[in-house]
């Protein structure tokens, strides 16, 4: 095992991780400020789609990114509005949205690509940085930033004190809803974002293959902590690369190496069991004048 | 208990349904709009593909049978408060299970069929096992470990259909399959019963066993959440766990029921298509019927009767996403979000529902 093969491993396992880890910055966006998202899976589907998109129509990937981004929020939106405004219970809508996210994504590839399970070939990619996606190394700052929003600002305080109790902060003149909304919004850019590193040069139904929901595994085993739901994301993302890479290499058949990462996440969860806490108001409507 | 005026506020909520039908209705109508289609044609393609014949109208009852166990199957999770979204990987783990008693065991067929059931409702329970200890005992939400359980069901059934119970020659280059089912495993159509009396349903359409395990296991459960002690306690875990917790019920042990009894209904979705029209195994089988459970369900809210419906409305939209595809530029894939947006619809509104009843009995009251 030579230097360039430890560096090509580390690089690569960056990559894989990062469509989990972005979901996951996201997740924990979203459910500090009381707003369980498990839309991210669908959220990416379809950012994954405009993306390719958006790249193809504006000829340059960076619009592309911009469309993800901004279909990311408008689907955020759509679950802040279930979800806060009509307080539909969070699961009840992320799965609704889920499905109807497989839907529209393949209604909206037939329209513009005339095929239903694909898109057309985009050429034009995002530079390389290491024989990678450069946009993975974007994972860094953007941790960096998450972090200091959520711990170090008003706007993070404010938003965890909407995740934590929100009549409490009600009562010190908080916005409650509109914090959540910027949460769930915020994690629909970041699914965005997320799609973009996932991104090779099209879009193929499926391809976000259960990334939005390891993620949330990752914000959970994380602790609702974005450093943590990160790091839980590269455990993921590199059990994942052990597998892309040594599939080929040890006489385990395939399926049994697929599984792996899902294994891993019920064996963290199961071991985590009782350490984790939620925000307290996570998953919870919140009723202006109530309570 | 009953106070004037009750039976119209019931009727308010109950009405939700039916109007995020209305609106996901007027929506299509609106796409296909958009899409430069005559809406006239639009109706007229699905009339023809759903309702103007009695062929037609089988065919969206045949395909509304996996719906129905879907739905049924995450219902009983709902009523006890447990969110089973791993209906997907009980299915096609029941469906291998039912699959290998199918293949391998030598039995008169009247024998065979109940053991294939069993076996379907096996291998599904014990697929939620390990999801349903670990809520209950670990306190992991159901919704990330059926998932995940999900994810693991798939990749294993592929290993096994590729190993070592693959049916393909070498040389081959079929789909990766099982063995056939012997024939004694085969669930017979009972079309001709049908046409005995009186409903012509032509011979492509599959009206099987699968549709009397559809209406046991309905009539079953309908049974035991509506007249059973043990279905009085599901529905009061449902509606508030602390409550039952102080009257004395146990609430896990309910749970857990709860959570085994829908793995089990899962394991039944399966059949019709590995038993009646395919006669194998594989891993390619309908994906995705299990999510649409939890829609179904939902809009049926959580009733085995009102999931009589809902299962119908999504086998009607089915046929009807085909009748559209065949006969207009409409894609089919408009009837998948459409499904979606109804969900969306429907929660929405019973949400609103749910608060002009309660202030307009505020009002009454004052």
């Amino acid at each position: 095992m030579d230097f360039s093969f430890v560096t090509f491993f580390l690089v690569k396992g960056l990559e894989i991780s990062s469509p989990i880890a972005f979901a996951a910055l996201g997740g924990v966006f979203s459910e500090r400020g009381g707003v369980v998202n498990i839309a991210l899976e669908g959220i990416m589907t379809v950012t994954a789609l405009t993306l390719v998109w958006g790249a193809i129509t504006f000829h340059s990937v960076w619009m592309g990114l911009l469309v993800a981004v901004i279909t990311g929020m408008l689907m955020g939106l759509i679950h802040a509005l279930v979800t806060v405004t009509f307080k539909v219970d969070h699961v009840v809508s992320g799965v609704a949205i889920n499905i109807f996210a497989v839907g529209l994504s393949r209604f909206l590839s037939q329209s513009w690509f005339g095929q239903e399970t694909q898109s057309a070939i985009n050429s034009r990619l995002f530079p390389d940085l290491l024989g990678i996606n450069s946009l993975a190394f974007w994972l860094i700052p953007i941790t960096a930033v998450a972090w200091f929003t959520i711990n170090r600002t008003v706007f993070g305080l404010r938003l965890r004190s909407v995740g934590e109790n929100p009549e409490a902060a009600d009562t010190l003149g908080v916005n409650v809803y509109f914090m959540r909304y910027a949460g769930v919004i915020i994690s629909g850019a970041l699914c965005g974002i997320g799609s973009a590193t996932l991104f090779a040069d099209k879009w193929i139904s499926g391809m976000v293959a259960g990334r939005g929901f390891i993620a949330l595994a990752a914000v959970i085993f994380g602790r609702w902590n974005p450093i943590g739901a990160v790091l839980a994301s590269l455990l993921f993302g590199y059990a994942d690369t052990v597998r892309i890479v040594f599939e080929s290499r040890i006489p385990i058949p395939v399926q049994f190496i697929q599984m792996f990462p899902y294994v891993l996440a019920l064996v963290v969860l199961a071991g985590l069991a009782g350490r984790a806490r939620a925000p307290s108001a996570d998953g919870r409507a919140f009723e202006k004048g109530e309570g | 208990m009953r106070k004037r005026g009750s039976v119209r506020f019931t009727l308010l909520e109950g009405a939700a349904p039916f109007m995020g039908f209305l609106a996901s209705a007027i929506a299509l109508i609106l796409i296909v709009i958009l899409l430069g289609e005559d809406p006239g044609n639009a109706l007229v393609a699905i009339w023809k593909f759903t309702f103007l014949t009695s062929a037609k109208l089988a065919q969206v009852l045949s395909v509304s049978i996996p719906f129905y166990l879907s739905g049924l199957a995450v219902a009983i999770a709902f009523k006890a408060g447990v969110f089973n979204i791993g209906v997907e990987g009980q299915y096609f783990v029941g469906g291998f299970t039912a699959a290998l008693v199918g293949i391998y065991l030598r039995v008169p067929p009247a024998i065979h069929i109940p053991l294939i059931v069993l076996a379907a409702m096996l291998g599904g329970a014990l697929w939620a096992s390990v999801p349903a200890i670990l809520k209950v005992r670990r306190g992991i939400h159901e919704v990330i470990t059926t998932i995940l359980f999900n994810n693991i069901a798939i990749a294993l059934v592929t290993y096994f259909v590729n190993n070592p119970f693959s049916g393909l020659q070498k040389g081959q280059s079929l789909e990766p399959q099982t063995r056939k089912i012997l024939s004694t495993a085969v669930f017979a159509k009972l079309n001709g019963l049908f046409r005995a009396i009186g409903w012509n349903v032509p011979d492509y359409v599959y009206l099987d066993y699968s549709l009397i395990v559809a209406v046991v296991f309905g009539l079953l459960v309908w049974f035991l959440l509506s007249r059973t002690r043990y279905g009085f306690e599901i529905r009061a875990v449902g509606t508030s766990m602390d409550v039952s917790r102080y009257a004395g019920v146990k609430v896990n042990r309910v749970q857990i029921g709860a959570f085994l009894a829908s793995g089990a209904l899962a394991g039944l979705i399966g059949l019709q298509e590995i038993f009646a029209i395919r006669g194998f195994y594989t891993y390619s089988l309908a994906s995705g019927v299990g999510f649409d459970g939890v829609a179904i369900s939902l809009i049926g809210r959580n009733s085995p009767i009102g999931v009589i419906f809902s299962a119908g409305l999504f086998g009607f939209l089915r046929q009807a996403g085909y009748g559209l595809q065949l006969f207009t530029r409409v894609p089919n894939s408009v009837t998948y979000a459409i499904q979606g947006l109804m969900i969306l619809f429907i929660v929405v509104i019973n949400e609103v529902m749910v608060r002009v009843v309660r202030g307009l009995r505020k009002k009454e009251v004052a």
